[in-house]
């Protein structure tokens, strides 16, 4: 059973198995490294962070607000092109949204372990994306406050919402994705509640984990049912990520605008999706790694192997990026052949250099292992591939609509100062949600990591796969 | 002494509790549980456990709301408003798919989580005698219990001892709590009163919400728009009404002016509109609302006017009239004659012509010689 | 059956197919030949590609609970060195099937800007590039995984996981330029870019499904003892879910296409879903998606040998109606089926079983020289 076993002389390094926790851990020393957080105060530099992330969210916040009290001319929009940031940004963190799923449903369904140290981390950073993404929808239409019309509801207007459109199924793809999430991560949650209400003296703190953890007691029965609950929601959550984002891409495919109508779109923007998710998996987890002291339960292994799904992603963005420019030229349509000439020169030229170099030249370090376990050149590689991303959907929306079908309507699109503030302060929101979630529940899902650790299952006494 | 729920032991290692588990069921004292802080693999089958119907539910449950979500956009799309967008069908299945596909998951994944927690785990339940242990406090961690819970004759000591011979580290022995039924009558009461009040403060909250909220900004800028409505004053006009007169020489569609003075000037103008059946229904509709009141219903000149209205309207069937030329007649309903105002604001330019022509019927009508009828 | 009657048996299946494919020729006509040769060099190219696909995407992501399965799907994958002969005769369709190819696209005001592609020149050089390419991941993969069983140097390991992703790109290439080429090339002024992806989620497929049926023949021989619920569950798993996707790449193509009405991408659709064809498009959506997903959709099931064995047949048979659904409407309105189909499907099938037949002799039957085949073994779900 042990490889090295059959190999006298050893095993070469390359091939020996992954370091998934440094030294020895212990369930026990796993409750005490991770459940500690919880419980005792936060230091200096989380309430700094704290005030500096909140402090830019309040300030889109006011320019949401401001936009809601003057309307939507604030964003500059000016024909053809209309909400080019909103819709951006919109897609943005739907897409960032996906890195968590993947991690958390994909790879349980897949039955790997490394899975278990970083998921319960990002399947949060999914429901914080996924609420920022929310909030584009929301402010961009031009009443708000009318938002529920969306839904289809019966009224005295008498009016059904419009089933064939995209932008509808848009509404039910993101609000099933926050339900399911959010759904998914509290069951992952509930038994690491009942070892922080068990670990809790009594108080406001132990009450609220009693009552957040529904009674857990860790029946037999009750995992029976909870195993079987938790790999069916892992299975849908898997649909989910492909489905999501391919709705969002039916937001553009299904027009024909040139540059969106590809068929490609739909796999083209998951792959992107867990692309620009992972990278900011990776950023972020470094920052949870270095300030909890968490290296021996998030190992480089971990990172290198985020590193590498990152790589993954980034050949297959360039195979998308190749076969999208075959196809226009090959459709021998002039008005497609103009629209990819635009995305590399013209007014946006530069978008377009900047996209391809982000996500597919800069990602290109990670083939080096040691770019994949330095810091710098993974949050160098990360950061590319996060502004590449963004840059990606600008280039999708502001090359395709400024210059479309008729000459007369192609016009030029400038943000606006509101426009930088509500991006701004999306960030802002969702960093503020991720340092709030570090303090007040578990980082890591100490159930499901005790559950793989050495001696943790009867008859072995190794890992799995 | 209070009765007893069940007797715990407690091990640290899921070896040792796999080990302990056939030991103890063989003595068959009553139900065996165990509680780990993790699932432990092969639990299920040492504990002689049923498999959990979970799939199953999901599937009829995923199947239901695939089913469910086609039904009502089809019935909200194709039955009640059919509205036909994009060209397409309006029953058209294809745009039904990606919101069949969330609502299926929507559904499987509502059922998955809150069948298991509700109706397989009774979850949420906090009296359950474990969570008052002190063995609770190991299992979250790092400690494996089995436990014997009593049914029907129990005898503790007989469990303590089995489990101490299965190896168990500790063993505890859990009392039924002593807390009475959850549902006395001041606690039902006390809910009922909770929830009313939640209800009366939520709902006064929603009214008043909803009563307020339309007036405020910006919710009310729609309400004031800058855009001219009737009876408004403006200060861009210096007389400060919203509403003013057409500009001098403003011609309405239909009400191009005429050049001619008299009647008989326009003598030769040729009426542009064909004689088809319609524009003689649409002359005789018009005339039968402007002329006939004076004209009579026959162009005979006898009026529905009482006799009190004093000027005597020609009868349209003598030779003089009858000789006029088209062009007279239109500059006739034009400009007036006599006593007969003119019509020019009344009818426009094509229900004139129309006029002239059912005036041009009636009087062949009327002086119909016998070759018309044959 | 004993082996040399089974063997008998093949023989006369493939000569008798073989005098039928020949004889339609002359009866059938050029096209439905061409059309036949080609729906069955594509069907075995892409089940081929698929089980390299599978090799390739083991050692990409160092996969150990599928090490003592690997050595099937890289015996099935040696397929594409026969397939070289198969793929030059299918030369012979492009004058036939593809108006690209005719001298008369010169002239074609939407082909012209593209005749140097689609022409006879550059069009076989691709396709002898691309088959003469798919053999070089069958070089470093599977020639260095047989000869790792002789010298049990985990060296080969190293270098496998090291050329994965090449081998990962070439089959990348492969899929897509077969799709854009012999698929769309059927009907030129039409395009899709996600063609090259759904022939990738066919081939996989069928590279899958070969493999598991190969693997449980085997088992049923009393090989692959090692082989157990565990494994299955995760092939049957991966069928599950690549049955999933197929049907989403399926469903987003066909959704996109008349949503937006192009008329120069409806007509594909037009051709596709008129008349009978419509029918044959509902029996393929039956076969190669709800049928297959249904049965897999049990816990169980995924794991079990005798539903795993009849859905991998059903997907075997459902890729091949995809292509024939893909293909054959360039003949006509009405779906051709009758004896030439039967008889190119007896050669095919017959001339593919004996191949693998003597492929399933080639090395031992687990890769023995990996140092992952005991962990591989003892893998758990």
């Amino acid at each position: 059973m042990n490889p090295e076993a059959s190999y006298p002389s050893g095993l070469p390094q390359t091939l020996r198995a992954p370091a998934m926790t440094v030294g020895t851990v212990t369930p026990g020393s796993l409750d005490d490294q991770v459940l500690r957080f919880p419980a005792q105060a936060p230091p200096r530099k989380w309430y700094l962070a704290l005030a500096f992330t909140s402090l830019v969210a309040c300030i889109g916040m006011g320019f949401i607000g401001y936009t809601f009290y003057t309307g939507i001319g604030a964003w500059g929009n000016n024909s053809p092109v209309f909400w080019a940031f909103d819709i951006i940004n919109f897609v943005f963190w739907v897409g960032i949204g996906h890195a968590g799923t993947l991690i958390s449903a994909i790879l349980f369904v897949f039955r790997k372990r490394w899975r278990n140290a970083i998921a319960r981390f990002a399947e949060a950073m999914t429901i914080f994306a996924v609420m920022c993404a929310g909030l584009f929808p929301l402010i961009h239409v031009g009443r708000p406050w009318l938002a529920f019309w969306l839904a289809p509801y019966p009224n005295q207007r008498g009016l059904w919402t419009n089933f064939r459109s995209p932008l509808l199924w848009d509404v039910f793809a993101v609000s099933t994705y926050f339900s399911v999430s959010l759904m998914f991560w509290y069951l992952g949650l509930l038994p690491d509640l009942a070892s922080l209400r068990d670990r809790t003296a009594p108080g406001i703190r132990k009450t609220l984990y009693t009552i957040l953890s529904l009674g857990w007691r860790g029946a037999a029965s009750h995992w029976q049912h909870y195993e079987k609950a938790y790999l069916l929601l892992a299975g849908l959550a898997t649909g989910l990520v492909l489905s999501v984002h391919s709705v969002v891409s039916f937001d553009f495919a299904t027009s024909i605008v040139p540059g969106w109508h590809m068929t490609i779109f739909p796999p083209y923007f998951v792959v992107g999706a867990i692309f620009a998710g992972f990278a900011m998996v990776v950023m972020v987890l470094i920052v949870v790694r270095e300030s909890m002291d968490l290296q021996n339960l998030i190992t480089d292994f971990h990172l290198e192997v985020m590193n590498k799904v990152i790589l993954g992603m980034s050949c297959l963005m360039g195979y998308a990026y190749v076969v999208e420019a075959f196809t226009a030229w090959y459709s021998m349509n002039p008005i497609l052949h103009h629209t990819f000439l635009n995305y590399i020169s013209g007014t946006y030229g530069w978008a377009g250099w900047l996209t391809m170099g982000c996500n597919v030249a800069i990602p290109q370090l990670l083939w080096f292992r040691h770019c994949r376990r330095s810091y710098f050149w993974m949050i160098l590689v990360a950061l590319g591939v996060t502004v590449g991303m963004w840059f990606e959907r600008f280039v999708i929306i502001v090359v395709s609509l400024h210059q479309d079908y008729l000459p007369s309507a192609w016009h030029n699109y400038r943000p606006t100062l509101v426009d930088y503030g509500i991006l701004l302060g999306s960030f802002g929101i969702f960093f503020s949600l991720v340092l709030l979630f570090a303090r007040v529940l578990p980082v890591i899902a100490t159930t499901e990591l005790k559950a793989i650790l050495p001696g943790a299952q009867p008859g072995h006494g190794a890992h799995h796969e | 002494m209070s009765e007893t729920f069940a007797v715990l032991g407690l091990f640290d290692s899921a070896d040792a509790l796999m080990e302990a588990i056939p030991k103890v069921r063989a003595k068959a004292l009553g139900r065996v549980e165990a509680y780990t802080p993790y699932p432990v693999h092969g639990l299920d089958e040492a504990l002689g456990l049923r498999r959990s119907p979970l799939g199953g539910m999901v599937l009829v449950m995923g199947v239901l709301g695939v089913l469910t979500a086609l039904l009502f956009q089809w019935w909200m799309s194709a039955v009640d408003y059919p509205l036909v967008t994009g060209g397409k069908d309006p029953s058209s299945w294809q745009a039904f798919v990606p919101i069949m596909f969330e609502i299926m998951v929507l559904f499987a994944t509502f059922t998955a989580g809150l069948g298991m927690l509700l109706l397989l785990n009774r979850l949420p339940h906090w009296g359950h005698p474990v969570l008052q242990s002190q063995a609770i406090r190991g299992i979250t961690r790092d400690r494996f219990a089995l436990a014997v819970e009593a049914d029907g004759a129990f005898d503790p000591a007989s469990a303590r001892s089995a489990l101490a011979d299965a190896g168990a580290l500790e063993i505890e022995v859990l009392p039924v709590p002593a807390a009475g039924p959850m549902f006395t009558a001041s606690f039902i009461q006390r809910s009922l009163a909770g929830i009313a009040a939640a209800c009366v403060v939520s709902g006064s909250l929603l009214y008043w919400a909803i009563k307020l909220m339309p007036v405020l900004p910006p919710m009310v800028h729609m309400e004031n728009q800058p855009k001219l409505d009737p009876q408004e004053s403006s200060t861009f006009f210096k007389d400060g009404h919203g509403m003013q007169l057409p500009v001098a020489g403003t011609v309405a569609r239909g009400f191009l002016p005429f050049a001619m003075t008299t009647p008989e000037q326009s003598a030769g103008l040729v009426n542009p509109l064909p004689r088809t059946p319609a524009v003689l229904a649409r002359g005789r509709a018009q005339y039968q609302v402007h002329c006939a009141v004076c004209h009579g219903v026959l162009g005979d000149g006898v009026p529905t006017l009482t006799a009190a209205y004093g000027a005597k309207p020609a009868n349209l069937h003598t030779p003089a009239i009858r000789a006029y030329s088209d062009g007279t007649l239109y500059g006739t309903i034009v400009l007036g004659k006599n006593a007969m105002p003119s019509y020019a604001a009344d009818m426009a330019v094509d229900d004139r012509w129309a006029v002239v022509h059912y005036v041009r019927a009636l009087q062949r009508a009327l002086n119909a010689k016998d070759e018309d009828v044959r | 059956m004993s082996a040399s009657r089974t063997r008998k048996v093949l023989w006369s299946f493939t000569a008798l197919g073989g005098a039928g494919v020949a004889a339609s020729y002359f009866v059938a006509g050029a096209p439905r030949f061409w059309a036949n040769w080609t729906v069955w060099f594509l069907y075995l190219f892409t089940l081929a590609l698929g089980a390299l696909f599978l090799v390739a995407l083991e050692h990409l992501v160092s996969a150990r609970w599928s090490v003592p399965l690997r050595r099937i799907p890289e015996r099935v994958a040696s397929l594409l060195l026969p397939l070289v002969a198969v793929g030059i005769v299918a030369l012979g369709a492009l004058p036939v099937l593809y108006p690209g190819a005719k001298p008369e696209a010169a002239s074609d005001p939407v082909l012209a800007g593209k005749a140097f592609w689609l022409g006879v020149p550059f069009f076989s050089v691709r396709v002898l590039f691309c088959l003469a390419l798919g053999l070089l991941p069958l070089w470093i993969l599977i020639r260095g995984s047989l000869r790792q069983d002789r010298d049990r140097d985990p060296r080969f390991t190293i270098r496998a996981r090291r050329f994965a992703p090449l081998c990962m790109a070439i089959f990348a290439l492969l899929v897509t330029v077969a799709a854009f080429d012999w698929i769309g090339g059927l009907d030129p002024g039409w395009y899709s870019d996600v063609i090259g992806v759904y022939l990738f989620a066919g081939a996989f497929l069928a590279g899958l499904a070969a493999t598991t049926l190969a693997v449980l023949s085997l088992k049923g021989q009393g090989r692959l003892q090692g082989i157990r619920f565990d494994h299955l569950y995760n092939l049957g798993g991966f069928l599950f879910g690549f049955t999933v996707f197929w049907a989403y790449i399926a469903f987003a193509q066909y959704m996109l296409m008349w949503y937006a009405n192009l008329p120069e991408e409806v007509v594909w659709y037009q051709a596709h879903l008129g008349g009978l064809w419509l029918g044959v498009a509902l029996l393929l959506a039956l076969l190669h998606f709800f049928v297959p997903f249904f049965a897999l959709v049990p816990r169980d099931a995924k794991g079990d040998m005798k539903r795993l064995r009849w859905v991998a047949l059903v997907v075997l048979a459902a890729h091949w109606l995809d292509l024939y659904w893909l293909i054959f409407p360039a003949l006509g309105q009405r779906p051709l089926f009758s004896w030439p189909e039967l008889a190119f499907a007896l050669f095919f099938v017959g001339g593919a079983l004996l191949w693998l037949r003597g492929a399933m002799e080639t090395g031992e039957d687990m890769p023995v020289g990996d140092p992952f085949l005991e962990e591989g073994l003892e893998f758990r779900l």
